[in-house]
Order: C-alpha cells, then sequence, then structure tokens
C-alpha cells in the first residue's frame, strides 16, 4: 500500500462491512444511536457517529430495524430494535460471516 | 447549547433528503447533547461555550455531517453509469459523424480548393467539435443526472444493456405490459438533446423562421415525451392512460411531420456559405439547397417512419390489454 491514507481507506472499508452486522446483533433490546454507539466501542468496534447513524436510518428504511422517539430526562430520544425481517435476517447473515471467517482464516493462514 | 442549535441548523440546510429531515436534526441534537453533558461530567464542570466549540470540531463541518446522509453523493450512481458511457460514446461518434460530412460537404462546394481553405475548414471542424461535445457532454450529464433523482430504483441489470441473452429467459413469460427502461432512458437522452437542438443551445445556425415557427409545438410533443418517459421509468408498466396519452403524443408527431414536410425551406443557408460557393463548383447554389432540403425532408421521414410504428405499438398495446380483460 503505498500510503498510510490509502491503508486507513483499506481498514475502514473493512469494518464498514461488519457494521450492519454488527448493529443488529445488539439491538435485540432497544437502544439509541448514542448508546449503540458507545456499547460498540466498548467492545472494541471503534464506528464513526457520520457511519452509524445513516446506516440505523438505512437499515430502517430496508424494514431490518424499527425505531421510536422516547422523551428521557428531558431530552428526546430515537431507540432502534431489530424488526421480525431483521430478526428472520440475523441468522443468515451470522452464516454468512462465519463463512467469510473461515475462508479468510484459510486464506490468510 | 446555542452552538448545538446553530451547527444542527446549519447542517439541516445542507440535508438533500426531504423526508425524516427533522428527525435527522431531532437526533442529532440529542446524540450531540449526551456527548456535551458526557464530556462536562468528565471535565468535572458544567458544559460551557468551549467545551461546544471542542465537540463540534470533532464532530465535523457541517458540510460532511450531511453528506452522510444525502443519498445522492455522486450526480450518476452505479446503476446508470454503464448506460450514461453507452449513450454518451453514440452521441460523440454523431457528433463527429455529422460534423465531419457538414466539412466535406464544404470541401466539395470549394472549388478550386486552396491550402488555406483546407486549414480553415480543418480548423473550424476543430473547434466546432469541441464546444458541440462539451455542450452534449452537459446535456447527457444534467439528463441523468435528472433521472439519477427521479427514478427511484431503476431495477436496471447488466444484461439490460449488455445485450447478453440468456435461453433460460425464455422460460419466464415475458410481461406484456412491462416498459423497457434501457429504451426509455436512450429515448428521453435523445429528446433532451433533440430539445436543446431545435431551441439553439447547439449555437448549430441552421434553421430558418418558417422552421422556428414550428419550434413551440415540437417543444411541447418533447417535453410530454420526457415527462412521459419519466413517469413510465418510475411506474415500471403501461397502462391505459399512459398509452392514451402515447397515441395522443405520437399522432401529434405526424400530423406536425407531415405539415413540416409539405413547408418549403425549412434550413437557413447563411448567405455567406452561397457566397462562398464559386461559379466553377461542381455542385452550385441549387444544388446546396436541394442537398439540405433532402435532408431535412430524410429527417422528417424517420420521425414519421418512428412516430408511426410507435403509435402501432401503442394501439396494438392498448388493445391487447382490453383482451386480456
Amino acid at each position: 500500500m503505498a500510503n498510510t491514507e490509502s491503508l486507513e481507506n483499506v481498514v475502514l472499508e473493512l469494518r464498514r462491512g461488519v457494521i450492519v452486522l454488527a448493529a443488529l446483533s445488539q439491538l435485540s433490546s432497544e437502544q439509541y444511536g448514542y448508546s449503540l454507539l458507545k456499547q460498540l466501542a466498548d467492545q472494541g468496534l471503534q464506528v464513526d457517529q457520520g457511519t452509524l447513524y445513516p446506516l440505523l436510518r438505512r437499515l430502517e428504511t430496508q424494514g431490518l430495524l424499527e425505531s421510536v422517539w422516547k422523551l428521557e430526562e428531558a431530552r428526546p430520544r430515537r431507540y432502534y430494535i431489530i424488526s421480525a425481517e431483521g430478526k428472520k435476517a440475523l441468522p443468515k447473515l451470522k452464516k454468512e460471516w462465519a463463512e467469510i471467517v473461515s475462508v479468510m482464516k484459510n486464506l490468510l493462514a | 447549547m446555542k452552538l448545538i442549535n446553530r451547527y444542527v441548523t446549519e447542517v439541516g440546510k445542507r440535508l438533500l433528503v426531504f423526508q425524516g429531515r427533522e428527525d435527522i436534526e431531532k437526533e442529532l441534537r440529542s446524540t450531540l447533547e449526551d456527548m456535551l453533558e458526557e464530556r462536562a461530567a468528565k471535565a468535572g464542570k458544567p458544559a460551557d461555550e468551549a467545551l461546544e466549540i471542542e465537540l463540534l470540531k470533532e464532530y465535523g463541518s457541517p458540510d460532511s455531517v450531511a453528506t452522510t446522509y444525502n443519498p445522492h453523493p455522486y450526480l450518476i450512481g452505479p446503476q446508470l453509469f454503464p448506460i450514461f458511457l453507452k449513450i454518451l460514446k453514440i452521441v460523440f461518434f454523431s457528433i463527429t459523424l455529422g460534423l465531419t460530412v457538414v466539412m466535406a460537404i464544404q470541401l466539395a462546394t470549394q472549388t478550386p480548393l486552396m491550402g488555406s481553405d483546407v486549414t480553415n475548414l480543418v480548423g473550424n471542424w476543430l473547434s466546432k467539435l469541441f464546444s458541440t461535445a462539451v455542450a452534449a457532454f452537459g446535456y447527457v450529464v444534467l439528463t441523468f443526472a435528472i433521472l439519477e433523482r427521479t427514478v427511484p430504483d431503476l431495477g436496471i441489470s447488466k444484461e439490460d444493456f449488455e445485450d447478453q441473452w440468456e435461453p433460460a429467459s425464455l422460460v419466464n413469460e415475458p410481461e406484456p405490459d412491462a416498459v423497457k427502461r434501457v429504451d426509455l432512458i436512450f429515448e428521453i437522452v435523445f429528446t433532451f438533446i433533440g430539445l436543446a437542438i431545435i431551441n439553439g443551445i447547439f449555437d448549430i445556425p441552421i434553421f430558418s423562421a418558417t422552421f422556428r415557427q414550428f419550434v413551440p409545438w415540437i417543444n411541447t410533443v418533447f417535453i410530454i415525451e420526457i415527462l412521459l418517459d419519466i413517469y413510465l421509468l418510475r411506474k415500471a408498466v403501461w397502462d391505459t392512460a399512459t398509452r392514451v396519452v402515447k397515441i395522443v403524443m405520437e399522432t401529434g408527431t405526424i400530423v406536425l411531420a407531415v405539415i413540416m414536410l409539405q413547408t418549403p425551406n425549412l434550413l437557413m443557408i447563411p448567405s455567406e456559405a452561397l457566397e462562398n460557393i464559386p461559379e466553377t463548383s461542381s455542385i452550385g447554389i441549387e444544388g446546396f439547397i436541394q442537398i439540405s432540403n433532402w435532408s431535412i425532408t430524410i429527417v422528417l421521414a424517420f420521425v414519421l417512419v418512428m412516430a408511426s410504428v410507435e403509435l402501432i405499438k401503442a394501439g396494438i398495446g392498448l388493445f391487447r390489454s382490453y383482451t386480456r380483460k
């Protein structure tokens, strides 16, 4: 890789691909965007706000998530939770992920 | 929180989404307030302007934040880009061919031919080619940018424009009312370019005052055509209403073409062009006028045939849709 910036872009692309699965896996109980961001970070997956919020909106448009506004501590917060369709898609995505991991392990061994 | 409010307003101004704009602003404000509160707790002091500035600087410029939400970070998306390239090639080829024919006619009419005449003609050809190609490029890009934003999901697959035919496609019964999306896109782009030519945007001063009387009518037909095509792209199927509009529009085109065919002197031949034709020319002034009359007749005859074919297709489609019921 010619320079650090290009390498960073490749890393970003790699991470971007897994954020959908990571977000869906953590939304079996409802969470607002910032709490999900912190939860993912606590578990070692740093996600940029500029990536996560538009992604949550997109997943909602695709029917994989549902959201509801709630007033908490005098602050409105948008809570997201996995939808019935999302629950059906999650095991398939997990299986796909397991296959990718297995293939990549072999390739990188 | 004053700065956060202003920041959210600035992001909102830059959002290109029409639905859910308020939701985005509300969620952004709520997130920033959460983050500010957290920072203040960490710093062990109440949230102040300095903390707000620090937070907003890290969050990024309103432009960059808005861009992440905007659905079209590109002018022409990956779905339309291959067909855009294909149409661009056709347009550039047609322009080169057209201007080369014009240059060849000019060369043929200039006898005796001096070396400087050839240099001038080639120079003119090059500059005209460049300016027309740039203008046409702009029009094609504009048309595609409009399509990208007006038709949410074009549902065009690679096979649609790569002429890849699979025997397996015969298994599925073709949907009789389905529109051919790629054909519609071609039609929209070329109608758009036609509009530009007819209205003199490409600086090709060939239309006479007689021709210009027809321009409002031609514009009306072209605009209806573009609107109908965009509507069909969005709907994906023909129905009675769209077929009736198509029939009315094609009938109008035929009537217009027939009237124009009977009208002489539609093309304007610049007086300087006639002056430049020497008496010794093999074609002569009358020949030159005849060539221009023939060319417009050929174009109008082509329009007449195409409109008749489209009219018949729409009529058959309408008839079949009723007999199927």
